[in-house]
């Protein structure tokens, strides 16, 4: 559309033919053209570089390096080991204990999150629109939640004497506790013991205030769907499980890519919570990243085998995240 | 009365001083106030003093006065930051690094060997050495000493016994349990009675699990680590160390401690305890004045008790060889100030009167003996005298508190996901490479 309008001005071939304006451009700010991109580039890979990259650079050399605290004050020069941190690391049990943990937790959180995000998010377009920005705004305090103050109110509920979960199953009538779940008496059951009731009462702290972000973005891709698709549908007798896979799934697809690998990278690195949670002493619990928090900080400290462990998960999370965004390509493809 | 005696004293001080320097020079004057004596050497310069554990009445006192008179001695003023003791590790970590530390600091005596590997404590060699220093036993300063020089000074001791509900004891009519199944027999007594939401013997599972894990296993004769030549061989899986593991976890597979609370550590135990939920724990003094505080002064007085851990058989279990030191940080800003405030906090008044003002036992040995007939710090003071410490290496902190490889181990063990034995075997494997490493 805009070649139409591409009348060179004057005899002289210019280097941008495609620009009316070239000429006046190059003489207001006496750069060639076809840098100027470039140039309104430079502030933000500045500011990307200065806050990413440089510490991405800094934390893959200290993997290599033993770091403590005396080199961290200058008052000794690093010390270079190759790959001494990584043996050693993989050599832990803790680490592939908490790479389990992590992997489990993400393909469980992940899938859940978005699941009942879009769900949620559905319901809210069918909804009138008082009803639905009432609930808009209900669900959008859990989002808005600190991630330290969802572990603490959830470690509050699942409080072992205290907390409202055990007095809620201690509720029920005990022939269908029992039934459910094998036993009537649930005073004193301690959630926060287990690595697999840790990680129970983690899945529901970050789907629960994961999930909102999730449906107000599906519901803001459902806005821009044609109304005309959804009566076509209805006319042709499409049944609602129907007419998401053909009609809401396919057209929101750049949104649940968008939405999954944010997800994905969310649960993957999750600490506060569990920090609060868990506690630091039990280290069967430990994800990568508090794995990776307790061998860099704790006394005494080896900052070298916690960038190693972190330069670990951000490997894992650019694989999975490059997997995923080349499959979605590729179906778009074909 | 005190400030005249106090006077006294550094005038007295002051005159030796002078009399002293007085046979190399004729020039000193004989009469002198404190203040020129000492001088006024370090007028407007700033000390920071951190201080461990929560500040209590009594501690704050002792602080303000000392402080006081160190301002009136040298002119300098000393800002007080009270450090709760979970967070020191992370303070003085951050400290280290570069962040804002203190000029001196209260440390810990098992910390001493970590943060001299940090380089971050400087030598006090020359303060043990003279003056009334020189009378602290050599034998308590195990920890301090590294290659001949010595990094903190011991300023108060700190060995634990049981705290108990002397009224509930009363109520319900316990004995001072006198061997370990009469301790069993009054934690399940007071749990019928209280409530099972009380623990009757609290388990402590968390940073500090050491204390009295350890007190059982020395008890029953057994040991962490020893140094064979420079190794350090486990000894976790022998006989004696399995029976006081196997004491330290039946706690809470004996319903005497809750399992849902297997990481908690002596400060969540003392908040417990002054809210009614426990009825005894292994603990010293200076939880005294906080859970006074923290039960709005409920729980004080003859309300509370302490009786020595009794050993299995009967008799007393030995306890940890603990103690509060006080260092100069080796980053501090104003170095020789803060050596002559550690001077004057650990001469034999400062010194004795911060551990008997603050609940621990004097480093001073006629000051220690004197207290055998004090009810409240008997028991330590005999607990003291058998007290053992952990490995003297910079890497205990790794095994003891950032790993945490006893509590997991006894974690396992309670959730029934390893037998004693197999935990034990792996910690053992675990602690070795720790304490071995670098």
């Amino acid at each position: 559309m805009t070649k139409t309008s591409t009348l060179p001005r004057g005899e002289r071939s210019s280097a941008t033919p495609g620009r009316r304006r070239a000429h006046p451009a190059r003489k207001a700010s006496g750069l060639p053209v076809w840098s100027i991109p470039y140039v309104l580039l430079i502030p933000g890979l500045v500011v990307i570089a200065a806050l990413l990259l440089y510490p991405l650079v800094q934390m893959v050399t200290i993997s290599f390096q033993k770091v403590g605290l005396l080199q961290i004050s200058g008052r000794r020069p690093a010390e270079w080991l190759g790959w001494e941190n990584y043996a050693s690391i993989f050599d832990n049990d803790i680490f592939w204990s908490s790479l389990r943990n992590t992997v489990v937790f993400a393909v469980v959180a992940v899938p859940l999150t978005l699941i009942l995000g879009t769900a949620v998010g559905v319901l809210l377009h069918r909804l009138g629109s008082k009803m639905s920005l009432f609930v808009i705004i209900g669900i959008m305090f859990a989002w808005a939640v600190p991630p330290v103050a969802q572990g603490v109110i959830w470690r509050w509920l699942f409080d072992a004497e205290a907390g409202i979960i055990n007095w809620a199953l201690n509720l029920l009538p005990d022939s269908l506790s029992s039934a459910l779940f094998g036993r009537a008496d649930w005073t004193g059951e301690p959630w926060l013991n287990d690595t697999w009731s840790i990680y129970m009462v983690l899945t529901i702290c970050v789907v629960w205030a994961g999930f909102p972000f999730i449906a107000v973005s599906v519901l803001a891709g459902l806005k821009g769907i044609p109304a005309e698709l959804y009566e076509a549908a209805r006319v042709d007798g499409s049944t609602p499980w129907r007419t998401f896979r053909k009609i809401t799934f396919p057209l929101l697809k750049p949104v649940f890519a968008v939405l999954t690998v944010l997800s994905i990278i969310w649960d993957f690195k999750v600490f506060s919570q569990l920090y609060v949670l868990a506690g630091t002493t039990n280290r069967d619990a430990y994800n990568l990243s508090m794995y990776a928090v307790t061998e860099a900080f704790k006394a005494p400290q080896k900052m070298g085998s916690g960038a190693a462990i972190a330069v670990v998960l951000t490997v894992i999370l650019l694989i999975v995240t490059a997997a995923y965004i080349r499959q979605m390509f590729k179906q778009e493809e074909l | 009365m005190r400030i005249a005696k106090i006077t006294a004293t550094a005038v007295a001080t002051a005159t030796l001083a002078l009399g002293l320097a007085a046979c190399g020079s004729s020039e000193a004057p004989p009469t002198s106030s404190p203040a020129a004596a000492g001088g006024p050497k370090f007028a407007g310069k700033t000390l920071t003093l951190w201080r461990l554990g929560d500040s209590n009445p009594d501690a704050k006192k002792y602080t303000d006065e000392l402080v006081a008179e160190f301002q009136k001695q040298t002119g300098a003023t000393v800002k007080v930051e009270w450090i709760p003791w979970p967070q020191v590790n992370d303070k003085f970590t951050a400290a280290a690094a570069g962040g804002a530390g203190p000029d001196v600091t209260e440390i810990g005596n098992d910390q001493v060997p970590l943060w001299q590997s940090q380089e971050a404590l400087e030598p006090v060699t020359d303060i043990v050495s003279s003056g009334d220093q020189a009378q602290i036993p050599k034998n308590l300063m195990g920890l301090e000493t590294i290659d001949g020089e010595t990094y903190a000074i011991p300023w108060g001791g700190g060995s634990r016994a049981v705290l108990y509900r002397a009224d509930w004891f009363k109520e319900l009519g316990i004995e001072v349990p006198k061997t370990w199944d009469e301790l069993v027999a009054a934690a399940k007594k007071i749990q019928e009675e209280k409530g099972s939401d009380v623990d009757g013997f609290a388990f402590n599972g968390g940073s500090d699990a050491n204390h009295l894990l350890g007190a059982l296993a020395w008890t029953a004769g057994g040991e962490y680590a020893v140094k064979e030549g420079d190794r350090w061989v486990g000894k976790l899986t022998e006989p004696g160390f399995k029976e006081g593991f196997a004491q330290y976890t039946s706690l809470v597979t004996d319903g005497l401690s809750s399992k849902s609370r297997l990481s908690q550590n002596t400060t969540e135990i003392r908040t417990r305890f002054s809210n009614g939920k426990v009825g005894m724990y292994l603990t010293a003094a200076w939880d005294l004045a906080s859970i006074e505080e923290e039960s709005n002064g409920e729980l004080k007085g003859d309300k509370l008790a302490f009786f020595p851990l009794p050993a299995k058989g009967g008799g007393e279990a030995q306890s940890f060889l603990g103690g509060n030191d006080i260092a100069v940080w080796a980053l501090a800003k104003e170095m020789d100030a803060a050596k002559e405030f550690v001077k004057l906090a650990t001469n034999k008044e400062w010194g004795v009167r911060y551990a008997t003002e603050g609940g621990l036992l004097p480093v001073y040995s006629d000051a220690l003996s004197a207290l055998a007939s004090d009810p409240v710090q008997a028991p330590f003071a005999a607990a003291f005298a058998k007290a053992k410490a952990f490995p003297a290496d910079p890497q205990w902190t790794e095994a003891n508190e950032t790993k945490a490889v006893l509590q997991n181990a006894a974690r396992q063990v309670i959730e029934g996901d390893a037998t004693a034995d197999e935990a034990l075997a792996a910690a053992n494997k675990e602690l070795e490479d720790i304490l071995n490493a670098s």
